[in-house]
């Protein structure tokens, strides 16, 4: 039996032994962020003359400032945001419509078709980059809008599969109380099912934003120059035009992964509830 | 007589198989969610008037199609019309300029004999070998430590996650300037001049450390679910039966996140296969000639939009396809065989 002074002092290692991981870690996820966001911050002297860790000394703005100015970097910003915000509504619109009718209402057909969308989940994006490149360049879509969200606009399986899961759990009796006073499926699912999916909705919506937010290869194939750029494409090009001038890049680097980071921290709960929504089930 | 303790051998290899016994019959007991019953009442009013009753399955159909419409158009047009037309693009010569010619099968004969082909599948095996398993064991030891919950663990799991929701290119150009050889922050850390990104033999295990810093705060949160999920009465069963932390962990633990660890590598394989973004930021696929990061999906890109042989590139995609449907549908049959207990 060991002492019970020797097991605290023993327990006590153990804690500050798992503290000094866990802050060993935090700091290395940290660490790039933090020290980028620090050289955004120095002028284009300190860092030809200085260490590259050197803090930033004078602080400046003068890299956001040409971002901004001379580099119009407002445009992908809005871009990217209007990009976001359009396929976030009708993605989701669209979604929600498919999956009540696929969890609540019977047609011919309807089991082959959810058997559709669940295959074309196993469908790598890289893959259909292409064929989905000639059939927009065909119908004249290039370099526009419409061309970066028509893919993704209308249809997510993905989405799809999620919220027909969750409509599913939903008690057929409530469902169909509604109906017998008289609700149209519209009205069910405007009045019964929406409100009762909040939770799923919220998540989603999330999952939506940070994909579109991220979203750089079709974004890059169908536009050309700085009209349709978005924010990766955009950060791409400047870091390849101006190799070498770290604070411009990096300047241009954390404005592009601030407006989500701030999102995650304010959403981490829905975010981190879609791992146990797309985990299992 | 304490018998217990003198026999945990047997019992703690016992254990998880009866937990998944007694789990898995939770799982078939609850009743379908969406019985048929419940429709039936609002049915059962009209069953003498069977043209009503049709009429109102017209409707039901109707309304049925008319919210799916959308949604499959755009699931229809843009997933499944694009997959035919790159099987059609993949038995033709194209370069985007002038008119397709018909080919037949010598695209594939000229991808499978190609060097650089066989250059990006190895690639592409060598980065999912040294990401796979460094991400998913350094997930589970994060885990295993926030599970603990000692104070400040939420902290933590929402620092470890933070590289995940950040666009991979982005974090690849930020990871780019971190390896700048004169003016990077690894380098001024280190005291040593490092062509990191622009080695032979280092690019490609800079771009899987990029990728496993990506993503272990995200497989920590898998793990995470999953501990939580690992029944209680278990472990202190274990304990009861005098196993050390060590042994428990091993031998009980381990065992019942199996379903997760499984979930974890499949996901993460076919994400690995995909990987484009921050290699295309830091390597562009180089360096070297054929390229030491020159991955699947960055051959595709480049075989398309550089070469502009679509052909190729377009027989290249159904190729990384059909390998990706395998894996996904191998993982698949293997889950419905293993899992046993409801983690949901």
């Amino acid at each position: 039996m060991k002492q019970p002074r020797q097991r605290r002092l023993r327990s006590r290692l153990s804690t500050a032994s798992i503290y000094a991981v866990l802050v060993a870690g935090a700091a290395l996820t940290l660490a790039p962020f933090l020290l980028s966001a620090m050289t955004s911050l120095k002028s284009a002297r300190q860092l030809a003359h200085e260490p590259s860790l050197a803090l930033p000394d004078p602080v400046t703005l003068d890299s956001f400032r040409s971002l901004f100015s001379e580099h119009s970097f407002l445009t992908p910003l809005a871009v990217t945001a209007q990009v976001t915000l359009v396929v976030l509504v009708v993605q989701l619109t669209c979604s929600i419509l498919a999956a009540y009718a696929f969890a609540r209402l019977t047609f011919p057909g309807r089991d082959l078709l959810f058997w559709v969308y669940l295959a074309t989940m196993m469908i790598p994006q890289v893959a259909t980059l292409v064929p989905l490149y000639s059939i927009m360049v065909s119908a004249g879509l290039r370099n526009t809008f419409w061309g970066i969200v028509l893919p993704t606009l209308l249809g997510s399986p993905y989405a799809v599969f999620l919220l027909r899961e969750y409509f599913r759990g939903i008690p057929e009796d409530i469902v169909s109380a509604a109906r017998i006073d008289g609700c149209g499926p519209v009205r069910v699912l405007r009045y019964v099912v929406l409100p009762m999916s909040r939770p799923i909705i919220a998540t989603l919506a999330v999952i939506t934003i940070v994909a579109q937010w991220n979203n750089f290869l079709w974004p890059r194939v169908i536009t050309s120059g700085e009209q349709w750029q978005v924010l990766t494409v955009a950060t791409a090009a400047l870091q390849s035009q101006f190799n070498g001038n770290w604070t411009l890049v990096t300047a241009a680097t954390t404005i592009a992964l601030l407006p989500l980071i701030v999102l995650y921290l304010l959403c981490q709960r829905q975010i981190v509830s879609s791992i146990s929504l797309t985990g299992f089930k | 007589m304490p018998s217990a303790p003198l026999e945990p051998v047997r019992t703690l290899t016992d254990a998880p198989r009866t937990a998944e016994a007694s789990l898995s019959g939770r799982q078939t007991a609850p009743t379908p969610p969406t019985a048929p019953a419940a429709v039936a009442p609002v049915d059962h009013r009209h069953t003498h008037r069977p043209t009503h009753r049709r009429r109102r399955r017209l409707v039901q159909a109707l309304t049925g199609y008319a919210f799916l419409a959308p949604s499959l158009i755009g699931v229809g047009l843009f997933l499944v019309v694009p997959v035919i037309a790159a099987v059609v693009i993949s038995f033709q010569d194209w370069d985007l300029i002038s008119p397709a010619t018909w080919v037949g099968w010598d695209n594939y004969v000229e991808v499978l004999r190609s060097p650089q082909v066989r250059n990006s599948l190895l690639v592409t095996i060598a980065f999912t070998v040294m990401v796979i398993p460094t991400q998913t064991g350094l997930g589970l030891f994060c885990a295993v430590l926030l599970h603990k919950k000692l104070p400040g663990s939420t902290f933590f799991r929402i620092v470890f996650a933070i590289p995940w929701i950040c666009a991979p290119l982005t974090l690849g150009i930020v990871w780019k300037w971190i390896f700048a050889p004169t003016d990077g922050a690894l380098n001024a850390l280190l005291g040593v001049r490092i062509e990191w990104l622009s080695s032979l033999t280092l690019a490609l295990p800079a771009v899987a450390a990029v990728n496993v810093w990506t993503h272990v705060g995200y497989v920590t949160l898998f793990f995470l679910a999953g501990l939580a999920a690992v029944p209680q009465d278990l472990q202190n069963a274990a304990r009861l039966d005098g196993a050390s932390e060590t042994r428990l962990f091993w031998a009980v633990t381990v065992p019942l996140l199996r379903p997760t660890t499984f979930f974890v590598l499949a996901t993460g394989i076919i994400g690995t296969f995909q990987a484009f973004d921050s290699i295309y930021a830091m390597t562009g696929g180089g360096p070297g000639v054929p390229g030491r990061t020159d991955v699947l999906a960055a051959r595709i890109y480049y075989d398309a939009f550089e070469s502009l042989d679509m052909g190729r590139a377009a027989t290249l995609s159904v190729l990384l396809m059909i390998l990706l449907v395998v894996l996904t549908v191998a993982q698949q049959r293997y889950f419905r065989r293993r899992i046993t207990y409801d983690l949901s």
